[in-house]
C-alpha cells in the first residue's frame, strides 16, 4: 500500500448489512437488541439513523465498527465481512474519549503510529493539517482537559480522520454539547463531508440534526431495531440548521418516529 | 471550607504547628508525669542524635536502610506491577490473586519477620523478603484496579484507530491506569519502609531498626525517639521528592488538579 497522501481523497467504503441481528444473552434473559435488519450505505453517502432511545442504534454502529459481531446475518464493508475493529472505520463517541496522557497533537497523531512508514515529523505534519481542518490550530500542545467540550469533540474528529478512514461512524457525537457549539459543528461537519465525501453513518435522536446532515434518514423501530421508514433529503448543501425546509423535514421525521412509538411502543410501558 | 493559603504561608503555618508540638512535648516532660528514662525532652533527643551522627553510628545505618529499601522496593514494584497488569487483563488471574493479596495485606509487616528468618536465615535476603511481602500486594491491586476502571471507550477508540495486541497494553492500558498505579506505588513505598524497619528491628547489626532496638536494650529513650523521628523524616522526604512530584504532574495533566497548581 502506498503512503497515505494527506490531501488525496480517501476512498469511501460501501457498507452492507444483510439480515444482521444482535441478541445479548445474559444469565437472566435474552435481549434482542437489533434486527434482523437490511441496510446498504453507498460509498460517500451520509446516512443518519434516528430511533427511540435504547432501540439498538448504538448496537448497529458497534457491529459496523467491529466491536461486536452479529448473532445472525452479515456485516460487510466493501464486500469484506467485518471481523473486528480497524482503522478503515473511524468511530466518534458521545464522550470524546481523548487520551488524557497525551497532548492534543499526539492524540490526533495516535492512529498514524500504526502506519509504520510515517516518520515522527510526517506524523506531526498530518496531525497539524487535521487540527487546521477542525479549526484547532495552535492547540496542539494543550492538555485534553484544557479544551472546551466543543474543542474536545473537534479534536476527536481530527483524531478519527487523520488515518484516512473510508467510513466515519458517529454515535451521537454532539449529544452533550451546548446548542451554539453544536450548530457551529453542523456547518463544519458538512464542510468536511463535502471535501472528502467519506461514507458516514450517524446516530442521533435529534430530528433537526438528522434533517440538517443526512442524504438519507432511516427511522428505526423500538428494540429490536428495524428500519420503519426511509426519508431521502435532497436539500442543497451546506444546509443551515434554521432553514425552514430543514425544520419541515425534521417535523416529518418526528411524525414518523411518533407514529411508530404509538403503533408498536405500547408494550414498552 | 476556607481558601487554601499560598505555599509560603502554608509552610509558615506548618512550622508554627511543629514548634507548638515540640513545646507541648517539652511541657509534658517538664511536668514530670513520666520518669526521665522513659520520656526524653526534645533537647535531649536532639543532643543524642547529634552524638550518634558524630560518633559515626547514624549515617551508615541510614545508608543501609535506604539502600535495602531501594533494592527491595525495585524488586517489589517489578513483581507488583507485572502481577497487577496480569490481574487487570485476565479475570482468571484476578479472581485467583485478588483475595490472596487482600489477605496478605491484612498482615502487619512485622508479622513477616519470623517466617523470613526461618526461610532465609540472618542474611539481607530476609529483609528483602519482608519488603516485598509488605508492599507488593498493594501495588498489584492498585494496578489491577487502574486497568479495570479504564473507560471502555479509550480501548474502543484505540482499537478503531488500528491498535491491537501488545500495543493496546503499552500505549493505552498502562498510561490510562497511571494515576492508580502511581498511587499504588506511593502506598507500596510507605508499606515497604515499614517492612525494612520492622525487619531490622528484629534482626540486623546495622540500620535504623537496629538503632531503635539498640536504644531500647540500653534504656536510651532519647535514641529511640530520635531514630523514630529520623525514620519519619526519611520516609516523608522520599515520598515528597519522588512520588508526590510524579503524582502531582499526572493530576495536572489529567485535569484533576486546579489550574493554579501549574503556576
Amino acid at each position: 500500500m502506498s503512503a497515505p497522501a494527506v490531501s488525496a481523497p480517501a476512498a469511501s467504503a460501501r457498507i452492507v448489512l444483510r439480515g444482521a441481528a444482535k441478541r445479548f444473552v445474559t444469565r437472566r434473559a435474552a435481549v434482542d437488541a437489533l434486527g434482523p435488519l437490511d441496510l446498504e450505505v453507498a460509498a460517500g453517502e451520509f446516512v443518519v439513523l434516528v430511533g427511540p432511545s435504547g432501540c439498538g442504534k448504538t448496537t448497529l454502529l458497534n457491529l459496523v465498527a467491529g466491536f461486536e459481531s452479529p448473532s445472525a446475518g452479515s456485516v460487510e464493508v466493501d464486500g469484506v465481512p467485518v471481523t473486528g475493529p480497524g482503522p478503515d472505520r473511524a468511530m466518534i463517541f458521545q464522550e470524546p474519549a481523548l487520551f488524557p496522557w497525551l497532548d492534543v497533537e499526539d492524540n490526533v497523531g495516535f492512529g498514524l503510529r500504526q502506519h509504520g512508514h510515517l516518520s515522527a515529523a510526517e506524523r506531526r505534519a498530518v496531525a497539524a493539517e487535521h487540527l487546521r481542518l477542525v479549526h484547532l490550530e495552535g492547540f496542539g500542545h494543550a492538555y485534553v482537559h484544557e479544551l472546551s467540550g466543543g474543542m474536545k469533540q473537534r479534536a476527536a474528529l481530527a483524531r478519527a480522520l487523520a488515518p484516512q478512514p473510508r467510513a466515519l461512524l458517529c454515535d451521537e457525537p454532539f449529544g452533550s454539547l451546548d446548542a451554539l457549539t453544536r450548530e457551529r459543528l453542523y456547518a463544519e461537519l458538512q464542510e468536511l463531508h463535502a471535501a472528502k465525501r467519506r461514507t458516514t453513518l450517524f446516530v442521533t435522536h435529534n430530528t433537526r440534526e438528522a434533517a440538517c446532515l443526512a442524504d438519507r434518514v432511516l427511522v428505526l423501530s423500538p428494540r429490536p431495531a428495524r428500519v420503519t421508514s426511509v426519508l431521502r433529503i435532497d436539500l442543497p448543501r451546506p444546509r443551515d440548521f434554521y432553514d425552514p425546509r430543514v425544520s419541515e423535514l425534521a417535523g416529518q421525521i418526528l411524525a414518523l418516529l411518533r407514529g411508530d412509538a404509538s403503533g408498536g411502543g405500547l408494550s414498552r410501558g | 471550607m476556607g481558601e487554601t493559603p499560598a505555599p509560603a504561608r502554608r509552610g509558615l503555618i506548618l512550622l508554627a504547628f511543629l514548634a507548638a508540638l515540640a513545646l507541648l512535648w517539652q511541657a509534658v516532660y517538664s511536668a514530670g508525669f513520666l520518669p526521665g528514662y522513659s520520656l526524653p525532652s526534645p533537647g535531649q533527643t536532639a543532643a543524642r542524635l547529634v552524638e550518634l551522627a558524630r560518633d559515626g553510628s547514624l549515617w551508615p545505618s541510614v545508608e543501609a536502610s535506604v539502600v535495602r529499601m531501594v533494592l527491595g522496593f525495585i524488586l517489589s514494584a517489578a513483581l507488583g506491577l507485572a502481577l497487577g497488569v496480569a490481574m487487570g487483563v485476565s479475570p482468571l488471574a484476578d479472581s485467583c490473586l485478588r483475595s490472596l493479596f487482600l489477605g496478605v495485606q491484612t498482615l502487619p509487616s512485622a508479622a513477616w519477620v519470623p517466617i523470613a528468618l526461618l526461610l532465609f536465615g540472618l542474611g539481607d535476603a530476609a529483609i528483602y523478603f519482608v519488603i516485598v511481602m509488605s508492599s507488593m500486594a498493594a501495588m498489584a491491586i492498585a494496578t489491577a484496579d487502574g486497568i479495570a476502571t479504564i473507560p471502555p471507550n479509550y480501548v474502543r477508540a484505540a482499537r478503531s484507530l488500528g491498535t491491537s495486541g501488545l500495543a493496546l497494553s503499552t500505549r493505552v492500558a498502562l498510561p490510562a491506569a497511571l494515576p492508580h498505579v502511581v498511587t499504588g506505588v506511593k502506598l507500596g513505598w510507605t508499606l515497604g519502609w515499614h517492612g525494612v524497619v520492622s525487619a531490622e528491628l528484629i534482626k540486623s547489626s546495622i540500620g535504623l531498626g537496629f538503632l531503635l532496638h539498640a536504644g531500647r536494650e540500653l534504656n536510651d529513650a532519647a535514641q529511640v525517639v530520635g531514630i523514630m523521628l529520623v525514620t519519619i523524616a526519611i520516609g516523608l522526604l522520599l515520598d515528597r521528592l519522588l512520588f508526590s512530584v510524579v503524582e502531582r504532574r499526572i493530576r495536572v495533566r489529567w485535569g484533576f488538579a486546579p489550574d493554579s497548581a501549574r503556576g
